[in-house]
């Protein structure tokens, strides 16, 4: 009945989880070593250090316990070896390995402090912990009513936060969890279901990034540049270094994409019409952050409308042309020729994109002049109107620079004139 | 990225052991009160005139919609050739009162984070769905994880307020006009049934976004999308019903440091019947184990 009752409510395993969540296992009531002195003693000679700690427990009264205390927590030293060499004595420090669902726990919680909760060995370290063979159910009855449910759960919050950090199990792991548990174990159901989904969702992104994702801001800066840039495949990207350009400020580099099309329309860009320098928007690249800004124009009406023309509604029954009785046959504008550009979107024409290392103004503006000199020649003669975006005043105030940088440029033709829009309009 | 969504599961089960003391109301069955399965928060309910005022006042509107319905089933015309290559249009932003169609939800609604968000019309004329997303939560002990945002379409409805689906059987993808910030978003797709069970079942499927200032146009095939219930994805899976959907919506995850500020920018929501595309579903039906399935 019970097992009926199972498929049914259709429980996972990790929905039994809440009695034991409850208690949060961060104490310990045997201290043992951290430091490296007393890690050699410990090593070198586990059995005396039990002896010793058992004639303390049972001297003493019950009143007066060994100091309790997290052995990772007071770690000095914070690296992988430690923590692994903790595990080890653990391991080493009793026949009996008391208190191994409180020492895993323990040691879960304290994983990013450590730095290795990514990493797939200390996972397995930590399930071998587990005695072999103790736990596993030797008939019917123990198989259904999970058999050592506060070791079983354990194991299973260990597989759940290496799921959430996005560590993939391996066969080795399978192999462990089924000498601790046999093959009704619950931790192995977890394993099985994280082997069956992982790997279909992990290289799913059309657009898949390095993990880790580089910490230098310039290589993120063009990962997050050229994912931006694969809505035309034949973009380039470009990294400049303002030192080239006399006047400017900041010395930083700008990592700018732009392609063969967008260079064309920006040639073809009417002088009399402004440029637009948006931003700063954001854009993810795994778990990091990165403003870009974008030039771009308001879209070209007149020929999104001429395009427009050509679309004749199929539906519409209400207006049919008869081209017969001396009527011409009814002519359509633009058959041949013009195509719309992928950068021509319904509320702008996009021309190029960036990410500077200061995302200031004086940045952007070496942007452009920057491409001025690369042979936009007309980029000196159309206006270019900065528009900045941000929904934080602060950083607004960060972008514009020192109040006393010269907004206006002689040496060009071009009038630089900022706006501040304090809404946040785009993502 | 399957537990994207996970609350703190409210249901306690047959263990007894070690469950003495509890600062919440323990549920000892696998019953269900209502579909918010404990999250129902308790509005002041107006008063016996007002709520006759009201009711006078949605009378006038639901005669509309019936008359509406009994006009269409009279006319008999449905759209019976769905042409390939087509997209119609579900969820449209340029559409007038668009906003009041969807609801908003996030970890803060219940205390139970500091997420916030909020969905409204952008300056290209689209749905903006933007916020900041934070796992920072009340340390009470029960919650483990936080940091959500939500989206949703409200229930789908006949006239007098009377349930009903969508019936989107004739197509078979997912056709999405974004522009988004380079984070990825979780599709849902809600089937609820009848009973408490099926209260919770979800489809889900992942929105990539590729960022930049460029609209991008996602068409993702109902054959790909997966069950889930209450956050978990379920081991006995089929293909969606496309009958018994009932809503739709997106969701956004603070998981792995992704804690900040996101936005969506959405310009409607179609469907398309795509002839080469075959796949039924996309995940194989592997034959698996007695009594360890689903357990």
């Amino acid at each position: 009945m019970i097992r009926k009752l199972h498929c049914l409510l259709r429980l996972h395993s990790p929905v039994n989880r809440t009695v034991y969540r409850q208690r949060a296992p961060t104490l310990f009531s045997r201290s043992y070593a951290t430091t490296d002195d007393a890690n050699r003693n410990a090593n070198a000679d586990p059995k005396s250090n039990n002896k010793s700690n058992k004639r303390a427990g049972t001297t003493s009264s019950s009143k007066s316990l060994p100091a309790i205390r997290n052995p990772f927590a007071a770690a000095q030293d914070k690296t992988k070896n430690t923590y692994l060499t903790m595990v080890e004595i653990f391991e080493e420090r009793d026949v009996h390995r008391r208190n191994h669902v409180e020492f895993i726990y323990a040691a879960l919680k304290h994983m990013p402090d450590f730095n290795v909760e990514h990493d797939l060995e200390v996972y397995k370290a930590l399930i071998n912990v587990m005695p072999k063979g103790k736990f596993i159910p030797t008939n019917l009855f123990q198989a259904e009513f999970m058999h050592y449910p506060k070791q079983q759960q354990c194991i299973i919050d260990l597989l759940e936060q290496m799921e959430d950090y996005g560590v993939m199990p391996d066969y080795e792991m399978e192999a462990m969890l089924l000498n601790v548990f046999g093959n009704k174990g619950h931790p192995l159901r977890k394993y099985w279901r994280m082997m069956y989904w992982m790997p279909k969702f992990k290289n799913l992104s059309p657009w898949p990034l390095p993990d880790p994702v580089p910490d230098d801001t310039l290589e993120i800066a063009k990962l997050a540049v050229e994912r931006m840039c694969t809505v035309d495949l034949r973009s380039k990207i470009d990294v400049f270094e303002t030192r080239e350009i006399k006047d400017s400020l900041d010395d930083t580099w700008i990592v700018s994409g732009m392609s063969p099309e967008q260079s064309k329309l920006l040639r073809e860009h009417s002088r009399q019409k402004a440029l637009y320098i948006e931003g700063p928007f954001n854009i993810w690249i795994r778990n990091r952050r990165i403003n870009y800004f974008t030039l771009r124009a308001d879209a070209d009406a007149q020929f999104l409308a001429q395009l427009d023309e050509r679309q004749v509604d199929d539906d519409d029954v209400t207006q049919i042309g008869v081209p017969f009785f001396g009527r011409a046959p009814p002519r359509r504008h633009n058959q041949l020729g013009k195509l719309r550009s992928v950068h021509q979107q319904d509320d702008g024409t996009i021309f190029a994109i960036c990410a500077t290392g200061t995302s200031t103004k004086d940045s952007l503006l070496s942007w452009i002049r920057l491409l001025e000199a690369r042979g936009y020649a007309s980029l000196g003669e159309i206006p270019v109107l900065f528009r900045f975006t941000s929904s934080v005043p602060a950083k607004a105030e960060e972008i514009e620079g020192p109040a006393n940088m010269p907004a206006q440029t002689s040496d060009t033709a071009s009038s630089h004139r900022e706006e501040h829009t304090e809404t946040g309009s785009r993502p | 990225m399957h537990c994207l969504v996970r609350q703190t599961q409210r249901i306690s089960c047959w263990l007894p052991v070690a469950a003495k003391i509890h600062t919440t109301a323990v549920q000892r069955t696998f019953w269900e009160r209502e579909k918010k399965s404990g999250y129902k928060t308790k509005l002041p309910e107006p008063s016996k005139k007002q709520l006759i005022i009201d009711g006078f006042r949605d009378l006038k509107e639901e005669m509309k919609l019936w008359r509406q319905e009994v006009k269409e089933k009279l006319e008999s015309d449905p759209i019976l050739v769905f042409r390939p290559g087509e997209t119609d249009i579900v969820f449209d932003f340029k559409a007038p009162d668009v906003l009041d169609k969807w609801t908003v939800t996030t970890d803060a609604d219940h205390g139970e984070g500091k997420s916030t968000a909020t969905l409204e019309l952008s300056a290209a004329g689209a749905g903006l769905f933007h916020g900041d997303v934070s796992s920072q939560h009340t340390k009470d002990g029960i919650i483990k994880r936080t940091g959500y945002a939500n989206i949703r379409t409200k229930r789908v409805r006949k006239s007098f307020k009377r349930e009903s689906t969508y019936d989107w059987t004739q197509y078979n993808m997912l056709v999405m006009k974004v522009r988004g910030d380079g984070r990825s978003y979780l599709i849902n797709l809600h089937t609820e049934g009848y009973f408490d069970l099926m209260w919770n079942d979800i489809y889900h499927y992942v929105l990539y976004t590729r960022g930049g200032p460029h609209w991008q146009i996602a068409k993702i095939p109902f054959s790909k999308f997966f069950l889930s219930s209450k956050g978990r994805v379920q081991d006995r899976q089929n293909a969606i019903a496309l009958n018994c959907v009932t809503h739709f919506g997106f969701s956004v995850a603070a998981k792995k440091g992704m804690d900040g500020p996101f936005g969506l920018e959405i310009d409607y929501v179609g469907l398309e019947y795509d002839p080469s595309h075959r796949e039924e579903f996309a995940y194989e039906m592997y034959k698996t184990p007695k009594y360890i399935v689903a357990t």
